[in-house]
């Protein structure tokens, strides 16, 4: 369960149902206990903590933010509405934000699907080694999903993809079975990536549920169907809408397939135009303003679709999906079991084995196009792109330091800013709670935006072309993360703890470092490893922010496969996988023990 | 036991964050950045060769398409300061608009006597380090019958397979542009469009996209293709007569703090020892006394530059974002 816990939440916006609404919900009821609260002594203190907080995220998170607001309505020093609808008019424009539109709902109906099926198989039914298929299918959340789309590229680009030219040379075929450069071609990729949102939260509700409930319907007489529709789906319902939802989320802002299989056909959504247009139009003012107005509509929607999320789960939050362990009711497949278990090895091994081998493949060819003969595969490109390429070796160092930098430092600061948010009483914290939920809404395309307008200069500090832009959008991005996974923590420190050292004499900064700080400390390590390993692959906001000797592992990667080095781009994506796929796994045995016990 | 293993990888992970401050902050006592529309391939060996002589001078570069690089110049000049120190393209018209805009800085470099000069006009701001040609590179397991015309591109073998890369996005790609329209006329575009043509993205990946059969033949640039061949890419390059040549200015930006380390860059790309390199990869050096490598069928540097498509620059300066948007409207309006 904790391997599936860390693996879960390493995916942005998790899908740990109870926490996705922000970490401004307190859920325990402290209104009463609050007979030692810091005024007495340390007024000073928790003044300047509730202070430190809230700049933090004034600087990190809501300048940027506003900047864009203000960038997209006021033009000329007025405020400006007509201005706003007609660049949403413009026809690229109006067609990024349909395809944006079109693509995610595509890709949240498809994963819905998918990950509801495949969650109901694991649990619900006697297929064969379920917990080992479980596991298997939350691989996805490791696979960065611009790889992916790289892989597929390779296997299905109608003229030259390896499946596409495999039918046609022996099947005879006049045309590809299947074009990857078009609306299907980039849904079937997102879902691919994407369905263990729902598949796990899904997992999670069937697993909770009270089976007595469904046995009282059996006894009464239900058929299965009647159980299904009148039971199990309702109860269900409310998590599998929330992944949904956090698909849809997810995919509206998404760059990465979107670029790799869309760009070139002319297929944008929002992400990838702001990037189109702020790296072609020389920066100008016009494409600043339509990437702010674009970057509006994101964060619209996107705060939207957190306050629909809210409102399920709270509604969703029925008391009969309790903690309790138990055997679930089991669906007998009977004749379907072997098919069906066939079915979902195959899916595995399309969806995961044949891409990276595909990229490993790939990576290792003299050049691309041509074939897999062991004359013309060797570790050329690897050991050059580890040892001699500097372009590489910088992206590799600059990813693990900027995500190290930036999980330390989102780490402290997330500690500092739950610990307000959960813990203390103090006048002028419910602004805090509002600031704290920002980073949820705030996609990383936005945030890059953000950056650009509010370090490149124009306010004193001139942060662009340097690592720092990226650090600052690296924090706003995953404070989120920090935020989450230290107010769990907190949250499970109760009062009477920090009281009862009080009592004894204890100063406050001494009961905080005694008593709460070793207490949260698996939080804190969760959050850091949190932060660490997708900022390890990061695209969206590094590929708006990079400079000459600041690419990132992932912006190495697309810049080589947009030069037309597809064999070195393979080969780093092929690095870069060994990398994330070992970090990974070392969390699993070092987080794993360290988090038990907490949620 | 726990606590330990939780320090030691707070240590680590500070140690290593403290590293990164340091390596920063360690410069060398001259640097040098450099903007390129050369790929890693040319540059890097390029770059290599001026440590050696100047171990003094740390140089960086980033390599991408011309038209990003301007954009990226154009950003930067806005936030007041230009990055790098020298830019060299093939979008000769930039040249042209950023000596009208003052940002370059003057340099007769005393090696001018010893090159091909393609610009009549030169002044110092900028100078011709390459002469970049363009012809047909073909997939030889799709076609058989190399091009020899450009009309040969009307034929049903390159239907819908032809590739040219996007003009917004590449230097070379708009000069080739450029130069068929003003030899053909935009009828050759439509023939072009008739025959179902693409846009690409860059112009290394219309290459590489020839290599793999997604394109039967593109609109390549002589070193990207020459080092996919060398690397044993089943395609080849043919150049009709009329000739596409994108000579490669290099320039020095005004008043870096990096000019002297810029100029001994400048005079090293033209001296003997890096044209040679440049020849190795496959496209034409600016120097009469480097040999081109008989491995790659190019033509002759002089007879090259006398077989190119003339054009004037400034013209073409002023209808860049016009004949960008004529260009990809014809092959793929609707």
């Amino acid at each position: 369960m904790n391997v599936l816990n860390t693996r879960a939440s390493s995916a942005p916006l998790s899908a740990d149902a109870g926490v996705s609404g922000g970490p401004a919900r307190t859920r325990q009821g402290r209104a009463s206990s609050a007979p030692l609260s810091f005024r007495r002594s340390g007024f000073g203190v928790a003044q300047v903590i509730l202070f430190l907080s809230i700049a933090i995220l004034v600087v990190v998170v809501a300048v940027p933010v506003l900047l864009i607001f203000f960038n997209a309505f006021w033009v000329d020093g007025k405020f400006n509405v007509r201005d706003v609808l007609r660049i949403i008019g413009e026809p690229d424009t109006w067609q990024a934000l349909v395809n944006s539109l079109v693509i995610a709902a595509g890709t949240t109906i498809g994963s819905t699907i998918v990950g509801t099926f495949f969650a109901w198989l694991v649990t619900r039914t006697d297929l064969p080694c379920k917990r080992l298929m479980k596991g298997l299918f939350l691989v996805p959340f490791m696979l960065p999903s611009f790889i992916g789309a790289l892989a597929w590229k390779m296997l299905l680009s109608p003229r030259a993809g390896f499946i596409n030219r495999f039918f046609m040379l022996h099947f005879g075929l006049a045309g590809p079975i299947f074009n990857i450069y078009s609306y299907a071609g980039i849904m079937l990729v997102e879902v691919m990536y994407l369905f263990p949102f729902v598949f796990i939260q899904v997992c999670g509700a069937l697993e909770r549920m009270d089976p007595t409930l469904e046995e009282s319907a059996r006894i009464s007489g239900a058929g299965l169907f009647t159980i299904t529709r009148k039971i199990t789906i309702p109860l269900v319902l409310p998590s599998i809408l929330s992944g949904a939802l956090l698909i849809m989320l997810y995919s509206m802002a998404h760059f990465g397939t979107v670029a790799v299989l869309g760009i070139e056909n002319g297929i944008f959504n929002i992400p990838t135009l702001i990037y189109q247009r702020i790296h072609q139009s020389a920066g100008s003012f016009a494409s600043i303003r339509t990437g702010t107005v674009l970057a509006t509509v994101l964060v619209v929607t996107a705060t939207f679709i957190i306050w629909l999320q809210g409102k399920i789960l709270s509604r969703g939050h029925y008391q009969i999906i309790g903690g309790k362990s138990f055997r679930p009711m089991e669906l007998k497949l009977r004749a379907l079991r072997m098919p069906l278990f066939i079915f979902c090895v195959a899916w595995i091994g399309f969806t995961i084995v044949l891409p990276t081998t595909v990229i490993f493949l790939v990576g290792g060819l003299r050049t691309y196009g041509l074939s897999f003969t062991w004359e013309n595969l060797s570790l050329d490109n690897y050991k050059f792109i580890l040892f001699n390429y500097k372009v590489t070796r910088d992206a590799i160092w600059n990813s693990v330091t900027l995500g190290l930098s930036a999980a330390l430092i989102t780490m402290f600061a997330g500690v500092m800013i739950s610990y307000v948010i959960v813990k203390m009483k103090v006048r002028g914290k419910g602004f805090l709670e509002f600031l704290g939920m920002l980073p949820f809404s705030v996609p990383g395309s936005v945030i890059a935006l953000g950056v650009i307008l509010a370090w490149s200069g124009k306010y004193g500090v001139n942060l662009y072309n340097t690592v720092w832009i990226i650090l600052v959008a690296y924090i706003a991005r995953y404070m989120a993360f920090s935020l989450r996974a230290n107010s769990a923590a907190l949250e499970q420190v109760h009062d009477s703890l920090v009281e009862a050292a009080r009592v004894c004499g204890a100063s406050m900064w001494q009961a905080l470092r005694d008593i709460v700080l070793p207490l949260v400390r698996p939080g804190m390590l969760a959050a850091f490893f949190l932060i660490f390993l997708p900022a390890l692959r990061e695209l969206t906001a590094s590929i708006m922010l990079y400079a000459p000797t600041t690419r990132t592992i992932g912006v190495a990667i697309y810049t080589l496969n947009e030069d037309g080095e597809t064999v070195m781009s393979a080969a780093l994506a092929g690095i870069a996988l060994i990398i994330i796929v070992t970090g990974q796994l070392l969390v699993d045995r070092f987080v794993g023990n360290k988090a038990k016990g907490q949620g | 036991m726990r606590s330990t293993r939780v320090r030691i990888m707070t240590a680590v992970v500070l140690g290593l964050v403290l590293t990164l401050g340091m390596v920063g902050s360690a410069a060398a006592k001259e640097s040098l950045i450099i903007y390129t529309s050369m790929k890693e391939s040319l540059i890097g060996g390029i770059v290599e060769g001026f440590n050696k002589k100047y171990p003094d001078v740390a140089v960086d570069y980033q390599s991408a398409g011309a038209g990003k690089l301007m954009a990226k110049i154009a950003a930067e000049r806005e936030s007041g300061k230009i990055l790098a120190d020298v830019i060299w393209t093939s979008e000769v018209p930039d040249f042209y608009s950023m000596k009208q805009e003052g940002i370059l800085e003057k340099y007769e470099t005393p090696l001018i006597k010893e090159i091909l000069n393609p610009f009549d006009d030169y002044e110092g701001y900028f100078t011709a380090a390459r002469l970049g040609t363009l012809g047909i590179a073909i997939n030889t397991d799709l076609i058989k019958t190399p091009p020899e015309q450009w009309s040969d591109l009307f034929k049903p073998e390159y239907k819908g397979a032809f590739g040219i890369a996007d003009p917004a996005l590449s230097g070379t790609s708009y000069m080739s542009v450029a130069l068929l329209e003003k030899q053909f006329g935009w009828e050759f575009f439509d023939k072009l469009r008739a025959n179902q043509a693409r846009i690409g993205k860059g112009s290394g990946q219309v290459v590489d996209d020839t290599a793999s059969g997604e394109l039967a033949a593109s609109l390549a640039v002589d070193y990207i293709t020459n080092d996919k061949i060398s690397k044993g890419a089943h395609i080849a390059l043919y150049y009709p007569p009329e000739l596409l040549m994108a000579p490669s200015p290099i320039a020095i930006f005004k008043g870096g703090p990096n000019v002297e380390a810029a100029k001994k860059f400048v005079d090293y790309l033209l001296s003997y020892e890096a044209q040679v390199l440049i020849a190795g990869e496959g496209t034409l050096s600016v120097r009469t006394d480097v040999k081109k490598p008989e491995e790659f069928m190019l033509p002759e540097a002089g007879d090259a530059l006398k077989r190119a498509i003339k054009i004037n620059y400034l013209e073409m300066m002023a209808n860049k974002e016009a004949l960008i948007k004529k260009f990809t409207d014809t092959l793929q309006g609707r």
